[in-house]
C-alpha cells in the first residue's frame, strides 16, 4: 500500500522535477519556438521576416516532393526496424540465458563500436563494399569473380550503415526484458509436456515483447530522424526526410521551411509512438519501465 | 543441444558483423599508404606519429572526455532519480511521464538542436560549453533511465522495505541499499551517456560554441581536406584508451554487485 | 602606430631568431612567463591578473577546414603572431560558412566570429550584403603589396571603399578522370561533356554540396555562358542527365579522393588541390579545366566587431611570402601572392590551376551580381534535382 501522508504523494515528483524541468526547457519550449518559426517568411538566405503565413505549410502539404521523402523515410525505417529485431533478437536471447559468467562483457562488447567516432565507422563500410574493399578481396581470392562487384552507395548499404550503428540498441531492449523472465518458467513448461520450440513461444516470447517492443520503436524513430548514414553511404536517390531538413536549414538557410519540415517530422514520428500505444498499451512500455 | 549451439555460432556472426568495420579501422591505421585500401601495401606507424603531432585533435579529445564526463554525470544524476521514482512509487500520468521522459529521442537531433538554437536567441544567450553539457544530458537521458530502471525492477523491494522497518530514512536506505546494488546499472548508464556525448555529432555542430571542437567535429572537419588514415589511427587510439574504461568500469561494477546481499 | 611598427620589427626579429635556432618557442614563452610572475609576485593577486590579462592581449578566432591548412597557419602564422603580440588565436573547423552564418543568425551577434576562411566572392558579397563586413586599414598589412591585383580589384569592385576580406588562395573545379579507363584525348575532345559520356554510367561521380558548381557545368555542357545563364530550365536538364550516370556525390574532399583513388567513379568534377594531391600519391588521374572552367577564391574574411588591429596584424603574419607558400604546398592551391613578385617554389608552380603571369586572365570567376540573387531559387531546385526531382 502507498504511503498516503502528503510528503509520500509528493516524492516521486520531486524525484522526478529535475529532469521534468529540463527536458521541458531544452525540448518543449524549442519545439514551441519552432512551430512558431514554420509560420515566417524567408526573403532570401538567412533572412526571414516575422509573420503569421502558411506559405510554408502549404508547400509542405501540397509539393509531392515532401510526400515522395516520407514514404522513403517510412519504408526504410520499417526495414531497418524489422531487420534490427530480427537479427538482434537471437544475440539478445542468447546473452540473456547464458551461464557464462562474464555476461557483462558480452554486453560491454555491443558498446564498444560506438567509440570509435561514427563517422569513422560510417565511412569505413567503403573499405568493406567497395570496389577494393575486403568483401571485393575475398570474392576475388576465391575465385568467384573476375570484376569487383559494385555494392557501395546503394540502399544496401544505406541499411546496413544503419543496422550496424542500431542493433546494440536493439539487443540491449530484448536483453532487458529477457533477463526479467523467471528463469524457471521454460523448464516447468516443458515438464508438462510442450516442446522447446512451444515452450519458448508461448511464455518467453510474450513476456518479451515489451523489450522487443521498446527496442523497435526506439530503431524506428532513430532511423526515422537520422540523416547523415544516407548522405556518406547512399546514393543520389537514397535521402530520408532528415536529409530535407538539413537542406532547408543549413544548405538553403531557410529557416522557417526548416521548422515547417522539423516540426512536420516530429508529428509524423509522434504519430508511430501514439500507434505504439495504442497496439501496446502504454503500460507495456511502462511496464518495461517498473513492472 | 544442436539448438543452442546453433544459436550462439549466430550470435557470434552478429558480432562478427559488428566489429569488421573496426577491425579494419584498426588494419589500416597501420597501412603505409594514404588511401587504405586492400591489399594493405606495407605496415608503418607513421598516421599515429601524425596523431601525436596534431595539436587540435588532441585539444578535441580533451574537450571530448570533459564533456562525456559531465554529461555521464548530470544524465546518471537525473536518470537514476527519475527511475526510482517511476519504479518505486504508484502516481497517476505515469504513463505520460514516461513517455515525457524519453521524448529527446523521439525529437530528431536536427530539429532538437535547431529548435535549441532558436529558443537561445530569443533568450539572448551565447553559445557555451555549459549548453553543450546541457543538451547531451538532455540526449542521454532517455537512455540512462531505460538502462537504470530495467535493473531497479529487478531489486526486490523486500530489502528496501526491511531497512525502513529497522529505523533508515528513505535517504538511507537509498545510500546503504537500494544504490550498492543499482551500482552495475548505475555504471552501465553512466557509461551509455559517456559513450553518446562522446560520439554525438549532429547536435554538437550546431551548438558548439566558437573555438570548441570535440573529437567527431574536429573529424568531420578533416574530411575536406583528406581522409587521411590519420583518422583511422586516431580510432585505433580510440578503442585502446576506451576499452581500457569500460573494462575497468565492468571490473569495478562486477565487484560491487558481489557486494549483493 | 609606433608600437604597430614596434611589434612587427620585433617580429621580424623573433623570426630571424627562431629562424635561426637561437630561441626555440618554449624559452622564449617561459621567459614571458616568468616575467609575468614575478609582476604578480610583487603586484599581488589583482594586479597580476591584470597584468595576465594584458599579457595575455587579445583573443581572435579563426574558422578555417581544418587539416593540413590549419596545420600550416598554426605554425607559420598563429604561434609567431601569438609568441610576437602576446594575443591568442582560436582556431576552428567549419563544415562551410552556411555554418557560420547560421549561427550568428541564431546569436543575433559575430560574437566568436573574427576571421573565415571565406569561400569566393560570392560570399564576399553575402557577408556585404548582410551588413557583417569591416574595413581593413591597408597600411597594417604592408603584405598586401605582393597580392595579386587582379584578386584584390574583384573584392574592391564590391567594396570600393576598402576591403572586408584578403585574398588568399585560388584554384579551379575542373574535370578528374582516371587515364586507365578515359584517354586525354577523348577528355579533351568532350570536355564538360565528360560528365555525360553514358559509356560511363556508373562509373560517373559529381559535386553534391554546391548547386552553383552544378548550375556552372549545367550551363557549359548547354552551351550557355556561365556568368549570363538565360536558359536555367536547360541547365537543370543538363543536370538531371548527369544524375542518372553518376554513382554518387561526394559532399568532402575525402570522399572524393577516396572515390578516385579507390577506382568506385573514373570521372568526375573535382577540386584542383584534391587532385593534385591524388597525383602526389601517384594515382593516375589526370585533370583538365574545360573552356570556360569554374575558377574560385578564397579570402581571409574579417567579420565586423573583430579587434581590428590585432587582425590586420595577424593578416599580415598570414599574407608574409613564407607562410602562404607553406599553405599553398601543403593544400595544394596556389598561393594569392603575385609570382612576378614573390618567388614561388616548383612545387608550387607545378600546381594545377597555377598562373605564372600573376594576371588571372585565363581563369573564369564566378560573378556575384549574376549568380547572387539566383541563390535562393537555385539552391532549392538542385536539391531537389540531386534526389530525383
Amino acid at each position: 500500500m502507498p504511503d498516503q501522508s502528503l510528503p509520500a504523494d509528493r516524492r516521486p515528483w520531486i524525484l522526478l522535477s529535475p529532469a521534468l524541468v529540463f527536458i521541458t526547457a531544452l525540448v518543449v519550449v524549442p519545439m514551441a519556438f519552432i512551430l512558431v518559426y514554420s509560420f515566417y517568411e524567408n526573403i532570401d538566405l538567412a533572412q526571414d521576416v516575422p509573420a503569421f503565413q502558411f506559405g510554408n505549410w502549404q508547400e509542405l502539404l501540397t509539393d509531392s516532393y515532401y510526400r515522395t521523402a516520407i514514404w522513403k523515410t517510412l519504408r526504410l525505417s520499417l526495414i531497418v526496424t524489422v531487420l534490427a529485431a530480427v537479427l538482434g533478437y537471437i544475440p539478445a536471447y542468447v546473452i540473456a540465458m547464458t551461464r557464462y559468467r562474464h555476461k557483462w562483457l558480452l554486453l560491454l562488447l555491443l558498446i564498444i563500436p560506438f567509440w570509435i567516432s561514427f563517422i569513422i565507422r560510417t565511412l569505413s563500410w567503403i573499405h568493406i563494399f567497395g570496389n577494393q574493399g575486403a568483401l571485393n578481396g575475398l570474392l576475388r581470392l576465391l575465385g568467384l569473380t573476375d570484376a569487383p562487384l559494385s555494392m557501395m552507395y546503394t540502399e544496401f548499404t544505406v541499411i546496413v550503415g544503419f543496422i550496424h550503428v542500431f542493433l546494440p540498441y536493439m539487443i540491449l531492449n530484448i536483453y532487458v526484458s529477457l533477463e526479467g523472465i523467471d528463469q524457471n518458467l521454460e523448464p516447468a513448461a516443458r515438464t508438462l509436456g510442450a516442446t522447446p520450440w512451444q515452450a519458448f513461444k508461448e511464455v518467453t516470447l510474450p513476456l518479451s515483447v515489451p523489450g522487443l517492443a521498446a527496442g523497435c520503436l526506439l530503431v524506428f524513430v532513430l532511423t526515422g530522424g537520422s540523416y547523415v548514414t544516407p548522405l556518406i553511404l547512399g546514393g543520389p536517390s537514397d535521402f530520408l526526410f532528415g536529409n530535407l531538413v538539413y537542406d532547408a536549414v543549413v544548405t538553403e538557410l531557410n529557416w522557417p521551411m526548416g521548422a515547417t519540415l522539423s516540426f512536420a517530422l516530429l508529428l509524423f514520428l509522434g504519430s508511430v509512438v501514439v500507434l505504439y500505444s495504442k497496439l501496446m498499451g502504454m503500460d507495456q512500455l511502462s511496464k518495461a519501465f517498473g513492472r | 543441444m544442436r539448438v543452442w549451439s546453433l544459436l550462439k555460432f549466430y550470435t557470434i556472426l552478429v558480432y562478427a558483423f559488428m566489429f569488421a568495420p573496426i577491425l579494419v579501422v584498426l588494419a589500416l591505421a597501420f597501412n603505409a599508404s594514404q588511401f587504405g585500401g586492400f591489399p594493405i601495401e606495407g605496415l608503418s606507424l607513421r598516421w599515429f606519429y601524425k596523431l601525436a603531432e596534431n595539436e587540435a585533435i588532441m585539444r578535441a579529445m580533451r574537450t571530448s572526455l570533459a564533456l562525456g564526463a559531465l554529461t555521464a554525470l548530470i544524465a546518471t544524476t537525473l536518470g537514476v532519480l527519475a527511475s526510482l521514482a517511476l519504479v518505486r512509487y504508484q502516481f497517476r500520468g505515469k504513463a505520460f511521464i514516461t513517455t515525457f521522459l524519453i521524448s529527446p529521442v523521439l525529437v530528431p537531433e536536427t530539429v532538437l538542436a535547431v529548435g535549441l538554437l532558436i529558443f537561445l536567441r530569443w533568450l539572448h544567450m551565447p553559445r557555451s560549453f555549459a549548453l553543450l553539457v546541457i543538451g547531451h544530458s538532455i540526449i542521454a537521458l532517455p537512455f540512462v533511465v531505460l538502462v537504470v530502471q530495467a535493473r531497479l525492477v529487478g531489486i526486490r523491494k523486500d530489502y528496501e522495505e526491511a531497512a525502513r522497518s529497522l529505523g533508515a530514512s528513505p535517504f538511507q536506505t537509498f545510500r546503504e541499499v537500494t544504490l550498492p546494488l543499482l551500482l552495475p546499472a548505475v555504471f552501465a548508464g553512466a557509461l551509455f551517456a559517456f559513450t553518446i556525448s562522446f560520439d554525438n555529432i549532429t547536435a554538437t555542430i550546431f551548438w558548439r560554441p566558437s573555438g570548441l571542437e570535440t573529437v567527431p567535429t574536429q573529424i568531420f572537419g578533416m574530411l575536406r581536406n583528406s581522409v587521411s588514415p590519420e583518422i583511422n589511427a586516431l580510432g585505433f587510439v580510440m578503442i585502446c584508451i576506451t576499452v581500457g574504461l569500460p573494462l575497468l568500469a565492468g571490473a569495478l561494477a562486477r565487484y560491487f554487485s558481489r557486494k549483493k546481499i | 602606430m609606433t608600437k604597430k611598427i614596434d611589434d612587427t620589427t620585433r617580429y621580424e626579429r623573433l623570426r630571424e631568431r627562431m629562424g635561426n635556432g637561437d630561441i626555440d618557442r618554449r624559452s622564449f614563452l617561459s621567459l614571458l612567463g616568468a616575467a609575468g610572475i614575478t609582476t604578480g609576485l610583487s603586484g599581488g593577486m589583482m594586479t597580476s591578473m591584470a597584468s595576465q590579462a594584458r599579457a595575455a592581449g587579445t583573443e581572435l578566432n579563426f574558422e578555417g577546414w581544418g587539416g593540413v591548412v590549419s596545420e600550416a597557419l598554426r605554425k607559420n602564422a598563429f604561434s609567431p603572431y601569438e609568441a610576437a603580440t602576446g594575443n591568442k588565436v582560436i582556431d576552428a573547423t567549419f563544415g562551410g560558412e552556411n555554418e557560420v552564418l547560421t549561427k550568428i543568425k541564431a546569436a543575433g551577434n559575430t560574437d566568436g566570429h573574427n576571421i573565415l576562411h571565406s569561400s569566393g566572392v560570392s560570399w564576399y558579397k553575402r557577408w556585404v550584403d548582410n551588413d557583417m563586413h569591416t574595413k581593413l586599414n591597408e597600411a597594417n598589412i604592408p603584405n598586401m603589396a605582393n597580392v595579386m591585383t587582379a584578386m584584390t580589384d574583384a573584392f574592391r569592385k564590391i567594396t570600393p571603399d576598402g576591403l572586408s576580406a584578403v585574398p588568399y588562395n585560388y584554384g579551379t573545379t575542373g574535370i578528374a578522370y582516371n587515364t586507365k579507363y578515359v584517354t586525354p584525348e577523348k577528355a579533351k575532345e568532350l570536355g564538360a561533356n565528360l560528365l555525360l559520356d553514358p559509356s560511363l554510367k556508373g562509373k560517373i561521380g559529381g559535386w553534391g554540396g554546391d548547386w552553383a558548381n552544378r548550375a556552372w557545368y549545367g550551363a557549359l555542357q548547354s552551351d550557355q555562358d556561365p556568368n549570363n545563364i538565360q536558359d536555367w530550365d536547360a541547365v537543370w536538364d543538363k543536370a538531371r542527365e548527369h544524375r542518372d550516370l553518376v554513382l554518387k556525390y561526394w559532399s568532402s574532399g575525402a570522399e572524393l579522393m577516396d572515390l578516385l583513388a579507390k577506382e568506385e567513379i573514373y570521372v568526375t568534377e573535382a577540386w584542383s588541390g584534391r587532385v593534385a594531391a591524388l597525383q602526389a600519391q601517384g594515382h593516375p588521374i589526370a585533370y583538365m579545366d574545360p573552356p570556360n572552367g569554374l575558377a574560385w577564391m578564397e579570402s581571409m574574411f574579417v567579420l565586423k566587431g573583430s579587434p581590428m588591429e590585432a587582425a590586420e596584424e595577424l593578416l599580415n603574419f598570414m599574407l608574409d611570402p613564407a607562410t602562404s607558400i607553406a599553405v599553398a604546398s601543403g593544400q595544394k592551391y596556389p598561393s594569392a601572392l603575385d609570382p612576378t613578385k614573390v618567388e614561388m617554389p616548383a612545387d608550387v608552380q607545378a600546381l594545377p590551376a597555377f598562373d605564372a603571369t600573376g594576371k588571372l586572365e585565363t581563369l573564369v570567376f564566378r560573378d556575384p551580381e549574376t549568380w547572387n540573387p539566383e541563390e535562393k531559387d537555385q539552391s532549392k531546385t538542385w536539391n531537389r534535382v540531386q534526389k530525383g526531382g
